[in-house]
């Protein structure tokens, strides 16, 4: 063959391989990659409490219930329909012929083997949320109550949250939970198909998923640590979506064709916490004799009044200012009191902040001396927010002394080591469910030794009214003790900022910050 | 030779031993992790009972003996976060740090030997005054921003080479790269200087004089003599290499060991802590022996007894 001819057909063998890649493309198969900073750990989701572990089997297992991706209400996953028979029960009906993916039926018997799972094993971080069922009944194969232990005004958020996964009975019987950790089976619209732990996990379209197939046939989580490395990443085509563009990179990610960027809540507000006793964690070996300025109700409120918000929400860069400790969505939150921007301008009151001061007996700017503790980075310019924060403290009087520290090694001696001083800086979640938890009597006796009465009936009748607008009436009346007895200082609400790939994807973010990817879809 | 193994053999169990005690008293020298691994809505009795259940509660001596007497066996715990035998989560990691620290090694080795010679048969020339810059290069350059610059150049903007992970060939040259560039540069000093003090030894000029060709006096006579401390730092970068892995393994993605430890450290997951641990203790222990072991066969004056 003479080279003429050779190019000659060399050339046609590539004319015929182009106009062959429609109909390939056809067939292609639609991946999603989801870079994500990790760690993830096990697959049996019930046993951890990592909220990236969650979002993660989120695909792989159907729950009851989940809640809607607007924030609104729920939606029914193996549960059909479900009913609040009275104040202490209520009733799911299944959907008819629902399996797990390897064909083990889900029915009645099995939803109880999962609730009774969750409620009765210590060892796993979820127990505690689910300690407000009293009882599981099976009404037949397609109906299931379940008794609280008392009225429960949230249940449909509990009953939904992590631990709510439905796992198969008999296939755990027969391989065991660490066998379990490595093959795991669910009902949801993702099998899990491959995976290297807390590295990469490939999800497929499972086809026999009640609602059918999801649109995208693959979704790959990818654990990639680094920030930097996600957003050079994205750049180079080789994810679709990162959860957290770091803040310098936003530009950049904005400029780029393909890619868009999206905020959103984040489901997190950042806090300050203060001390309001001597007795409790590590402190008090740590710094014997030690009288937190905090103990006294008119300094901690001084704090509170010292603080700009806006600026502080503008320092993290992506946040709202509130003064509330529920995030702005729920009616809870009281949005129009506590996150109206002129209602936490108006807040912010130096003068108030040094007259409060004065009463304190700190006066002509002789204020108490602060330690200030807080995390280089955990969500978003923690460090920087500390900073500015004790310089607005120091404006009014207060001597701050400010001990700012690695992220693991906040969480090691100061967060969960209990050696905060003063005040701690601090970002958790904000569902209305968990907050009065946390202020009620049995839970600040036990943890800090202190308690207040009033605040407690409150926090104890939101917990068991049913009714919502009574509710609501409780939550006014609650707020105002938060505000003013000021042991937890609200900053603001942080948002996710997540660049993904808009040229192939149609993504909307959900409400409650979790990334889940059943109703993603390719763009036509 | 045999007198060499079984000393090796009896210091690898006593460092182990040793390492094993640090290691184990480290991790938890600020408390168990309980604390850490709690979710908020835990509260004092309810972190107890876990700290009961996982064996944290009892004194730290007796907690010492209980993981020792296991780890005799291979079994060093379940790891508190995945629910799985600790050395099965380091294991999977292992092979890939092992291969991306040899294929850098490789690498290393490849641009140091020549480079090193090189510069040293021609002294103060060109070739030596790049060698010089390459080395002072890669010694200045943090492996954390040359493994960010790679992606930059090689993934982001000619997108030829994957970003992260090890999911193909294409995934290793970046990493290995980055990996190689610090090791090539310390080795090829190490070979330059080496070189030059063995090129001034009678015994080549009696090569040169007996009329042998450049090459051969170079090769046979010349880098044999030189390779005892190239060797030597060969097997120090080797350690290196295994420890540097764990920043160029955060930066790539690499599924490896290095990654693991990072993630455990910050969950607190102190099971896969202490067991990663023991296998770097490990490597670098059977590092040093090959190195010991190379030492007879490249220079038979050397005995061990």
């Amino acid at each position: 063959m003479n080279r003429k001819r050779f190019t000659t057909l060399l050339v046609l063998v590539f004319a015929v391989f182009l106009s062959l890649q429609p109909l390939a493309a056809q067939d292609e198969v639609t991946e999603f990659v989801f870079a994500h900073s990790g760690p993830i750990r096990t697959m049996d989701a019930p046993v951890t409490w990592f909220g990236s572990t969650h979002w993660l089997t989120n695909g792989l297992y159907d729950c009851l219930i989940w809640r809607a991706a607007d924030g609104n209400g729920y939606v029914g996953q193996a549960a059909e329909s479900w009913e609040n028979v009275d104040d202490v029960t209520w009733r799911f009906k299944l959907r008819e012929g629902l399996t797990f993916q390897n064909g083990e039926v889900l029915d009645a018997e099995a939803v109880k083997w999962n609730l009774d799972r969750v409620r009765s094993r210590e060892d796993f971080l979820v127990y505690p949320q689910w300690q407000f069922i009293q009882d599981v009944v099976i009404v037949d194969p397609l109906t299931i109550e379940i008794v609280t232990v008392n009225p429960h005004p949230y249940f449909e958020y509990d009953v939904s949250y992590n631990g709510c996964q439905l796992l198969p009975p008999d296939y755990m019987a027969e391989v065991g939970e660490e066998e379990f950790a490595r093959r795991p089976i669910g009902s949801g619209p993702f099998k899990l198909v491959e995976f290297t732990e807390s590295d990469r996990y490939v999800f497929e379209a499972w086809d026999g998923y009640w609602a059918g197939p999801p649109a995208v046939d693959r979704v790959i989580y990818q654990v990639i640590p680094e920030q930097s490395a996600q957003v050079a990443a994205l750049l180079a085509g080789q994810v679709d979506m990162i959860p957290a563009v770091p803040r310098p990179d936003r530009g950049l990610l904005e400029g780029s064709e393909g890619i868009s960027v999206v905020e959103e809540t984040s489901n997190r507000i950042t806090s300050f916490y203060l001390r309001v006793e001597t007795e409790t964690g590590a402190m008090n070996e740590t710094y014997p004799d030690f009288q937190p300025a905090t103990l006294n109700d008119n300094v901690r409120l001084a704090i509170s009044h010292a603080l700009d918000r806006e600026l502080l929400a503008d320092v993290q860069g992506s946040a709202q200012p509130r003064l509330s400790r529920v995030c702005s969505y729920y009616p809870e939150g009281f949005a129009e009191q506590y996150a109206d921007p002129e209602a936490v301008a108006a807040w912010y009151n130096p003068d108030l902040s040094r007259s409060l001061l004065a009463e304190a007996g700190f006066a002509d700017g002789a204020g108490p001396t602060i330690y200030l503790d807080a995390p280089t980075f955990q969500f978003g310019n923690e460090k920087e927010v500390a900073e500015v924060a004790a310089a607005m403290l120091e404006e009014v009087g207060f001597n701050v002394e400010l001990n700012i520290l690695d992220a693991s090694a906040y969480s090691e001696q100061i967060t969960s080591g209990g050696n905060n001083r003063d005040m701690m800086l601090t970002t958790l979640g904000c569902s209305p469910s968990l907050v009065p938890t946390f202020y009620t009597c049995e839970w600040t006796q036990a943890n800090y030794n202190v308690c207040v009465p009033e605040w407690d009936a409150l926090g104890k009748q939101i917990l068991t009214t049913v009714n919502p607008e009574a509710r609501l009436d409780l939550w006014g009346q609650w707020w105002e003790t938060y505000v003013n007895y000021a042991q937890t200082i609200t900053l603001y609400e942080i948002n996710s900022v997540i660049a993904y790939n808009s040229a192939e994807f149609d993504f909307t973010p959900r409400k409650d910050g979790w990334f889940t990817f059943r109703d993603l879809k390719p763009r036509q | 030779m045999y007198g060499l193994f079984v000393n090796r053999m009896i210091q690898m169990v006593i460092t182990l031993f040793i390492v094993s005690m640090i290691v184990f008293f480290m991790v938890r020298l600020k408390g168990d992790p309980i604390s850490v691994m709690a979710p908020p809505t835990f509260n004092t009795e309810q972190i107890a009972r876990l700290r009961e259940a996982w064996g944290f509660d009892k004194p730290l001596l007796e907690q010492y003996t209980i993981f020792i007497t296991k780890a005799i066996t291979g079994d060093f715990g379940q790891s508190i976060q995945a629910r799985r035998p600790a050395m099965e989560l380091v294991m999977e990691r292992l092979g890939n740090t092992y291969l991306l620290a040899s294929c850098a090694a490789l690498l290393g080795l490849v641009l140091a030997l020549p480079l090193g010679v090189m510069s040293a048969v021609r002294r103060n020339s060109l070739i030596d005054v790049v060698s010089s810059a390459f080395a002072a290069l890669g010694n200045a350059m943090p492996n954390f921003w040359l493994g960010l610059m790679l992606i930059i150049v090689f993934s982001v903007n000619l997108r030829i080479l994957p970003a992260f992970g090890a999911l193909e060939p294409a995934a290793f040259i970046m990493p290995s790269i980055t990996l190689a560039v610090g090791t090539a540069a310390r080795l090829s000093r190490v070979t330059r200087s080496a070189m030059l003090e063995v090129m001034n030894q009678d015994y080549i000029r009696t090569a040169y004089s007996k009329g042998l060709s450049n090459r051969f006096v170079l090769i046979k006579h010349a880098l044999r003599n030189a390779l005892i401390p190239i060797v030597t730092v060969f097997g120090l970068q080797l350690g290196w290499l295994l420890g540097g892995s764990v920043v160029v393994e955060s930066v790539f993605s690499w599924p490896g060991l290095g990654r693991l430890m990072i993630e455990s450290i910050n969950v607190r997951d102190i099971t896969v802590v202490q067991a990663g641990l023991f296998w770097f203790a490990l490597s670098f222990i059977l590092i040093n022996f090959i190195v010991d072991a190379l030492y007879v066969y490249l220079d038979p004056r050397i005995h061990y007894r």
